[in-house]
């Protein structure tokens, strides 16, 4: 990718998406900021387009003409500033992961902004690891807060946390079929669950596929979970709760997405690589993954996506 | 006399209140500081500890010891897995789930047998706190006798019928417990015998060696060494595959288009009967009201082995299963096939199938986040089915009257779905109202 000569040809690759790990700490319009900033300031460097020349004709009307080519202020780097900003490439996120988490964050690009948008239609499965840690309560439920209480953890065991980790996914599979709209004995819940998996009508209320306990090294915990809707202080809350019917407190220590639908952890961008190179690797790796999803006969397109939305429209 | 008693007890005295001193005075000077006395460590669980989980009709006591609160309470079905503290003290090596009740067996020098639940043919042996009036319900996991004839006897397999009880062990042959009333413990036939208050058991070998041992509602079958077939009990529907529908008392080898194969497994929950040889071909007899057996013709009752003409696209199959009413079998590219009549997996709408249809394996749970997720077995018991995936995920479809799904209520389930055990399930074993399974911790 060194090879390329011009910023020009670099600008018209950056169509798709790409798949960058978000650090903790760092809210996503930050990291969209430094991203798109980054990418403007290498295209720069790459070697822009020269000035666009001024044709100044100037003396007697009468007389013969003086015809001269200046540079032009106009189109002068140092007047109107670089040739490439911030603001000259379209950027979208595809779920809008909270300041606290770190992890996969699908970001579309340019012409990718449609791929983006699509990709979020199709209701993704999102798998988030929880750390957390037994025996502290904290006021925003968090590690960095206040905190509140603190408590007695050793009689926690495995047992325990297996047995509220099926809990759980037993409550959330039968909320499942509730937010569906159908009635497990019926021919229509067959229909829908064996076209994958059954994802709620709205995209207001979260939903546990899967919830298990990987690590549990007392006090601190590791919860794998697979959830759609999701958002911070949900999974923030979903600890919280954990810790309460565990008999004991616990607070969130961390929370890592580890896939995106099938964007995963591996594919992910560190912040140090957010620079052309890496970004148009990666941006040809996604955007071919993003193709094989999309022949999948069960996605949903952008048209499909209308239709389905215009018939509930005009049901209600 | 009582000075003696006095001394003693003076001296105990002596030595309590010795031992109280010492404590206070050792507890200042061991202690170390920086150990906060209410905060002194839990013990830890074993990472490889194996796990019980049973649910069902609990009013029986097949489930073993739950909770006394519960029992106060009259609870009569749990459909909900609940887990056992039994297999925490036992390691268990096999388990069976009869009708109404279940059987253990445990790796241990004394005890190496356990059973609860109904004990009307005495199928978990003979128990009388009152002498003379055996119990007919065991509501606990209790010891079961077993005349061994060598202290280091080890059990290695059990299994269990409508009202008896097979068990399998290494130098012995197998021992059988309960009803009779058929010949199914391979003895004679006694006529109105007594079988609450049964105290032998009667004890079977086969010239070959028997290496596996299966149970069906009132008949029996001994798998060989060399993957021959015996069989013994009841045969109104040509369910021992003898050529005749006469009650057999005796292990008799049975023959028909298994003759020659190398049989390494058979099924049966009520009166038709699966087998599977070695190269993954499907034999089967006794009853095909409901098409089970994919004759041609309309006859209902076979009474000897018959290979099943399953298509050539189904492949080697691995696993089987039969329930009163449908066969299951399973390939070795992981595709659940179903046939036969009632709750088959496949929607509420389709209740009946005369050929083998795969049941689609994204309801076993494989996506496109999962592409790897395959089935590893199935198991059937006489109104459901069974399946485990190779993450360690049981799914359960069929009746669900007692619970016996474990799925959290008592509504039939016409498509498998997950059931929620908090542990990774190695094995299953299907009663006909409750369920017993045997896992390990996610690692």
């Amino acid at each position: 990718m060194n090879s390329l000569s011009t910023s020009e040809k670099a600008f018209r690759l950056l169509n798709g998406i790409v798949c960058l790990y978000k650090p903790a700490g760092v809210h996503l319009s930050g990291c969209r900021h430094s991203l798109l900033l980054k990418l403007t300031q290498e295209l720069n460097l790459c070697g822009v387009r020269s000035p666009e020349n001024r044709v100044v004709i100037s003396g007697d009307t009468t007389k013969e003409l003086n015809v001269k080519v200046e540079s032009s202020y106009a189109d002068n780097v140092l007047v109107v500033g670089p040739r490439y900003q911030t603001q000259d490439i379209k950027c979208i996120w595809t779920t809008h992961l909270g300041k606290r988490v770190s992890g996969v964050c699908v970001i579309g690009l340019n012409k990718g902004t449609k791929m983006a948008r699509n990709l979020q239609n199709n209701y993704p499965l999102r798998t988030y690891h929880l750390h957390g840690q037994l025996g502290i309560m904290t006021k925003n439920m968090y590690i960095d807060g206040q905190v509140v209480e603190k408590g007695r953890f050793d009689f926690v065991k495995r047992e325990n946390v297996d047995k509220l980790m099926s809990t759980i996914q037993a409550s959330n599979q039968k909320k499942m079929f509730e937010l569906a709209n159908v009635d497990t004995q019926t021919q229509t819940a067959y229909d829908l669950a064996t076209k994958g998996l059954i994802r709620p009508a709205s995209t207001k209320n979260p939903l546990i596929y899967g919830i298990k306990c990987i690590s549990l090294d007392l006090p601190n915990f590791i919860i794998e979970v697979n959830v759609i809707n999701e958002y911070e202080s949900y999974l923030l809350s979903l600890v919280h709760e954990i810790g309460l019917k565990l008999r004991c407190s616990a607070t969130c220590t961390a929370i890592r997405c580890i896939r995106y639908s099938s964007f995963t952890i591996q594919q992910a961008l560190l912040m140090k690589h957010w620079n052309l190179q890496y970004v148009l690797e990666n941006m040809r790796e996604c955007n071919s993954s993003y193709k094989q999803m999309s022949q999948l006969p069960s996605f949903i397109t952008e048209q499909s996506y209308f239709e389905s939305n215009q018939k509930l429209t005009g049901i209600q | 006399m009582s000075s003696k008693l006095s001394s003693r007890l003076f001296n105990l005295i002596k030595k309590t209140s010795c031992a109280l001193c010492s404590k206070r005075y050792v507890g200042v000077n061991v202690k170390p500081e920086n150990v906060d006395p209410f905060m002194a460590p839990y013990s830890e669980s074993p990472k490889d500890q194996q796990r019980l989980y049973v649910w069902g009709m609990a009013e029986h006591g097949a489930l073993g010891d739950l909770k006394i609160r519960s029992r106060e309470r009259q609870i009569q079905f749990i459909y909900r897995p609940v887990r056992l503290r039994f297999s925490y003290s036992h390691k268990i090596k096999d388990l069976a789930c009869g009708y109404g009740f279940t059987v253990y067996a445990v790796e241990s020098n004394q005890y190496k047998l356990f059973g609860c639940g109904l004990n009307t043919d005495s199928q978990i042996g003979y128990h009388d706190p009152r002498k003379g009036y055996p119990l007919g319900l065991i509501l606990a996991t209790v010891p079961i006798q077993l005349p061994l004839k060598e202290p280091n006897t080890k059990i290695k397999a059990v299994a269990a019928g409508r009202a008896h009880t097979l068990v399998l062990t290494n130098t012995d042959g197998v021992y059988a417990l309960g009803s009779n009333c058929y010949g199914q413990c391979g003895r004679k036939i006694i006529e109105n015998e007594d079988f609450s208050k049964l105290r032998n058991v009667n004890n079977i070998t086969l010239d070959d060696g028997i290496s596996k041992i299966i149970c069906g509602q009132d008949h029996s079958f001994f798998i060989t060494k060399t993957g021959k077939v015996y069989s013994c009990g009841w045969g109104a529907d040509g369910q021992t595959g003898l050529g005749h529908y006469n009650n057999e008392s005796q292990p008799t080898i049975v023959e028909g288009d298994i003759k020659g194969e190398n049989i390494v497994k058979v099924v049966s929950s009520a009166d038709c009967v699966l087998a599977l040889n070695d190269q993954g071909e499907v034999f089967g007899w006794g009853n095909s009201e409901y098409g089970q057996l994919l004759l041609d013709s309309d006859k209902y009752q076979v009474n000897i082995p018959r290979k099943l003409p399953l298509s050539k696209g189904i492949g080697k199959i691995t696993d089987i299963g039969a329930t009163g009413s449908a066969c299951i079998a399973l390939n070795d590219e992981g595709v659940v096939f179903v046939w036969g009549f009632g709750i088959l997996g496949k929607g509420p709408e389709m209740n009946q199938s005369r050929e083998p249809t795969p049941i689609p394996s994204i309801l076993f749970g494989k996506n496109q986040y999962n592409p790897e997720t395959r089935v590893k077995s199935v198991y059937c018991s006489v109104f459901h089915m069974a399946a485990i995936t190779s993450d360690g995920n049981l799914y359960t479809w069929g009746k669900n009257k007692w619970g016996q799904l474990g799925l959290g209520h008592t509504k039939d389930q016409y498509f498998p779905l997950q059931v929620s055990v908090g542990a990774a399930v190695k094995r299953v074993s299907c009663g006909v109202d409750h369920m017993v399974a045997l896992c390990i911790p996610y690692q």
